[in-house]
């Protein structure tokens, strides 16, 4: 399967990805990590590209709703998580904190960003959409999409090199 | 005593809401014309795709805040808060926008399923006509607001120096180019209250007092000399706007409230003659 190459991306580097992303945020983050501590449950994350976003109503004729990153910041507790599990790379909008450059630094993944307020185009870049895991939380639920051209930005590399 | 039945204006205030999630704000359309920093072709791509395609600018469709400036000598047939309930479940259930609310605020956190309840301010003036103004508000841009209560003595400049700080700190995750809403006195919640009338202000408008808009002048220019520019990365302005509502305070104390609102800046208004 493609692999992005992250071992070579610098920040400010920009990116067009093709490929797959998992949708998590808040709440499925939450659900995910109390459901692998109490039962040892977890899909599979090795080599993922985490997105974090809950897209908007889906219309009629397109895969998916409006959809753009929210803000990276609030997921920093479960970066770690993720890493340990085999997460390349995770994208959103905005600064992290400490904790997440140190991370990116230490499992050497990286941190892109995407535009914000921009999800009419965005959704555009999306070719599939499938619902993974948590349907009840609906568009906070763990969901599958494939990409084309999807504009991506190094905000962190795997040297720990931030731009914020 | 005036009569006014909202049904009857219904169908305005649901087209002014959903037209605001799609078309991008005209003052703001400048300041994106001249970005031309990192994702500026998509930032401009995506303001037509909304616009044609009828998709919200914003996955962030909002929690809607109503500001209702309310003569007093007029009567309603049914209260404030049912009737804009009504309205932002009317216009999210018929538009591919996203349902942003949760009943419960912790705990399960269940989703609404219609975007409601709106948040609702009363307003009452000795006008002549209802006006109805309201606020798209995404989480991000929400996340940043701010209360401080500050020493009374503190000075004009170190009011400033707290405020350019605060920006300097978390600004880039609020979706910048940012619009500021500064409430300062009152007390605690009237500060919060005025920071937010704020940001219904007009880009360009100032405060009819000297001393303060000498204060949102210089704050604009503080903070865009941040540099935290569009989407946080350092190109392009930090902050299209800065306004300050002040209110008389308590000898012991002196709140100091900041609002924010992204780069989309999504706020309408409706008016109602009678």
């Amino acid at each position: 399967m493609f692999r992005l190459n992250i071992e070579l991306m610098k920040i400010r580097n920009t990116v067009e990805y093709s490929g797959e992303m998992i949708l998590m945020r808040d709440a499925a983050q939450k659900r995910l990590v109390k459901d692998f501590e109490t039962n040892n449950k977890l899909i599979n994350l090795k080599d993922k590209i985490v997105f974090y976003a809950g897209p908007a109503k889906k219309p009629k004729n397109s895969p998916v709703g409006a959809i753009g990153p929210t803000t990276s910041e609030r997921m920093d507790k479960y970066l770690e998580f993720l890493f340990k599990n085999g997460v390349l790379g995770t994208v959103g909008k905005g600064k992290r904190s400490e904790l997440a450059i140190e991370l990116c630094k230490k499992y050497r993944r990286v941190y892109f960003v995407t535009p914000s307020g921009s999800a009419a185009a965005l959704s555009k870049c999306i070719i599939k959409h499938d619902v993974l895991l948590f349907p009840d939380l609906q568009t906070e639920a763990i969901q599958k999409i494939q990409v084309k051209d999807f504009p991506l930005y190094v905000a962190i590399d795997i040297f720990g090199n931030s731009i914020f | 005593m005036n009569y006014v039945c909202l049904n009857d204006h219904r169908d305005r205030l649901i087209e002014e809401l959903r037209k605001k999630n799609i078309i991008m704000n005209p003052e703001m359309k400048k300041y994106i014309k001249e970005y031309g920093g990192p994702f500026h072709e998509f930032i401009k791509e995506n303001v037509k795709v909304a616009e044609e395609e009828n998709l919200p600018i914003c996955q962030d469709t909002g929690m809607i805040e109503f500001f209702a400036f309310l003569p007093y000598n007029v009567c309603l047939d049914q209260p404030l808060q049912n009737f804009f309930d009504s309205i932002v479940s009317q216009t999210y259930l018929e538009n591919d926008f996203r349902y942003s609310t949760v009943i419960e605020p912790i705990g399960d956190r269940k989703n609404a399923n219609d975007n409601s309840p709106a948040i609702v301010h009363i307003i009452q003036t000795n006008d002549h006509k209802i006006e109805i103004k309201f606020l798209v508000k995404g989480g991000g841009s929400e996340n940043l607001s701010a209360l401080f209560m500050l020493k009374p003595s503190i000075d004009e400049e170190e009011i400033m120096d707290k405020i350019v700080q605060y920006v300097r700190d978390n600004g880039a995750r609020g979706c910048p180019p940012l619009n500021i809403g500064i409430g300062i006195g009152g007390t605690s919640e009237k500060a919060t209250f005025l920071s937010k009338l704020a940001l219904l202000e007009p880009f360009e408008s100032r405060n009819i007092k000297r001393k303060y808009r000498k204060m949102e002048e210089q704050l604009l220019e503080r903070i865009n000399r941040l540099n935290i520019g569009f989407q946080g990365l350092g190109e392009g302005i930090t902050a299209y706007s800065v306004h300050i509502k002040e209110y008389p305070t308590h000898i012991a104390i002196l709140p100091l409230a900041l609002a924010f609102d992204c780069y989309i800046s999504r706020k309408g208004c409706v008016q109602i003659e009678y």
